[in-house]
């Protein structure tokens, strides 16, 4: 089945997922659909899973939230397709591994130097008060953001290496991009990925 | 432990709510798999205003959301011994990671004091601060994205 000359097709890597054990009888693998992933033993990719909680013994609250969710959501007009997205004013990027205790300050210091900071979000974890890990910072213009992300991601700040990235995306992302990564996992006993 | 989850399967959602005399009233949030965000805020109160938005977040985002699931240890909790929905409220959190699949639900919490006298105080303080932590990062991510103020 496996065709060596589309290795790098997506074919071949839906295949790869289906591999995963236990789930023979789960006809779906790939992209768990909303549906599989709520509607606990149902079948789907769930079957497998090990399942914990009084939501799973109640059907009317399930129909009301499958109504809930059907409804139309708005989105900002977007083209779809991958690459980061504007958001109404400015561009948005994450920075994670943020010191638990790293003030507003320590951010504008660093992240100022590639544009005005727009908007700068530090929340705190509400159990201890301390920075959560993560902020948001919002930039003007695309070029801004671009260069925080490129000059910053993988870099010290306070002791800690933080990672900057895009906070919004055009569309969807494939999983097996987020799979390239770390090539080991349980399916890597699949001979098709080395092609 | 984070680290070797990084690429399995990943969703929540979390709903909040009640119906009284202005109708069903109430806020919930969805991350999916493919890095859907989904939020919705239905309040009916002096105006009915309905707030349905969704945007999709970069796999960076996604994985800070789960790492933030990861360190609450939540998915060792139970809800056997929490207090169970009622006509205050209802608040529901559903979470896929890896081979988990929870889907807890319980009344609405006032203050920590309703944490500490019900049966099962730890869990439901897990529960509790998991769930606003959760909710300040999509707050953050909505009104950045969209300009809006959440609440």
């Amino acid at each position: 089945m496996a065709n060596p000359e589309e290795a790098v097709d997506f074919e071949p890597e839906e295949d790869d997922l289906m591999d995963e054990d236990v789930d023979a009888s789960s006809p779906r693998a790939p992209m768990p659909k909303l549906k599989s992933a709520i509607t606990g033993g149902g079948g789907g990719s769930s079957a497998s899973k090990k399942i914990k909680g009084r939501g799973f013994r109640e059907e009317t609250a399930e129909a009301e939230r499958n109504a809930r969710l059907s409804a139309r959501f708005d989105s900002l007009d977007s083209e779809g397709g991958p690459g980061p997205e504007r958001s109404i004013e400015g561009w948005i990027i994450l920075v994670t591994g943020v010191n638990e205790e790293a003030h507003e300050d320590d951010l504008h210091n660093t992240f100022g130097e590639f544009g005005e900071i727009k908007n700068l979000h530090l929340n705190l974890d509400r159990r201890s008060g301390f920075v959560k890990g993560y902020a948001l910072i919002e930039y003007e213009n695309f070029e801004e953001a671009e260069r925080a992300i490129s000059e910053m991601d993988g870099n010290e700040l306070l002791t800690q290496t933080i990672h900057v990235d895009w906070a919004f995306s055009k569309g969807p992302f494939r999983r097996r991009n987020v799979r390239r990564r770390s090539p080991r996992s349980h399916r890597s006993r699949s001979p098709r990925r080395r092609f | 432990m984070g680290e070797m989850a990084e690429n399995d399967e990943f969703y929540l959602r979390y709903y909040v709510g009640h119906k009284g005399k202005f109708g069903h009233e109430f806020l919930e949030f969805e991350f999916r798999p493919d890095g859907k965000l989904r939020y919705a805020n239905n309040s009916n109160y002096k105006n009915d205003t309905m707030i349905r938005k969704e945007v999709f977040l970069t796999p960076s985002v996604l994985k800070e959301c789960r790492r933030i699931v990861a360190d609450s240890e939540i998915m060792k909790e139970d809800d056997n011994n929490w207090p169970e929905p009622d006509r205050v409220g209802r608040q529901e959190l559903e979470i896929v990671m890896g081979n988990e699949h929870i889907s807890f639900t319980t009344s609405k919490i006032g203050s920590l004091m309703d944490v500490q006298t019900s049966n099962d105080p730890e869990g439901l303080r897990i529960f509790y601060y998991l769930v606003q932590d959760l909710k300040c990062f999509v707050f953050s991510l909505i009104s950045l994205h969209f300009k809006i103020k959440p609440i």
